[in-house]
């Protein structure tokens, strides 16, 4: 995330837009936002409404037994195709904004 | 008898507690540009090591206490070293128990749209996403980073 908002007009350079997408609340995020100084779009999903439909549901996988969204990052053109697509298999090991922004840059938009 | 002030410095015991406290500080290397397809085997790797040198110092003490001390100093430090082995197997094992997410939308395919509440509580579509904010170029794309959640 840090290193979203680090490379932000990278991304706006190339017409990415980051959007961010969790279970926490509308109000967690702003805080989120204003303590880190985010400046780019959270959605709040607390029902996992969306994640589920994305099949990204991590059952209890939060803690107190919180259902959370497993990470992973699409790049989705205008159509709503997924063009390129990451799936972590350790959630400590997250692509860098440089990784996202060399997925981005290899696409024929 | 040898002179007691001429023991050896039981270094492997020191040594493996250094690697033991350094396995828990290799978690910080996430933010590094360390590779991450290596970093999660080092985090594995460090503790075990730890443990195997504090085990060896351990072992010199009670074999050769003549010449090397540490016998209650290593006995505590087998205990840490053990404690942070299990827990860096345990790690391992947690952090990867992903989903497998095998219905998520796959390269080609189109994504299911959604209205959800941004962090102003205004609902925001799929749709609405790929307008132009105010002072920026409509999105040629968007990059949907779905994650775990701040709590």
């Amino acid at each position: 995330m840090r290193g979203i908002q680090k490379d932000l007009p990278e991304f706006a350079a190339q017409g990415i837009r980051p959007v961010a997408i969790s279970v926490d609340p509308p109000d967690v995020s702003e805080h989120l936002r204003q303590k880190q100084g985010y400046t780019f779009t959270f959605l709040s999903d607390p029902n996992t409404e969306v994640i589920r439909r994305y099949d990204l549901l991590h059952k209890a996988g939060g803690p107190e037994e919180h259902d959370v969204s497993r990470p992973a990052e699409f790049l989705v053109d205008r159509s709503g195709t997924v063009r390129w697509e990451n799936f972590t298999e350790d959630i400590r090991v997250r692509p860098r904004a440089e990784q996202l922004l060399a997925a981005a840059r290899a696409i024929q938009w | 008898m040898p002179d007691p002030n001429q023991k050896r410095t039981n270094s492997a015991l020191w040594l493996g507690l250094l690697i033991t406290v350094l396995g828990p500080l290799s978690n910080f290397l996430y933010y590094s540009k360390v590779s991450a397809a290596v970093l999660p085997w080092l985090n594995l790797a460090i503790p075990p090591a730890g443990l195997l040198l504090v085990l060896i110092g351990v072992a010199r003490a009670f074999r050769e206490p003549q010449l090397y001390g540490g016998k209650i100093v290593g006995s505590i430090f087998t205990v840490l070293a053990t404690l942070l082995f299990a827990g860096s197997v345990w790690l391992f094992i947690h952090v990867r128990d992903v989903p497998r997410s095998a219905g998520a939308p796959q390269v080609g395919q189109s994504v299911p749209n959604f209205t959800l509440p941004d962090s102003t509580n205004q609902p925001v579509s799929l749709a609405q996403l790929f307008s132009a904010e105010p002072g920026t170029a409509q999105p040629k794309a968007l990059l949907l980073v779905f994650y775990r959640g701040y709590w």
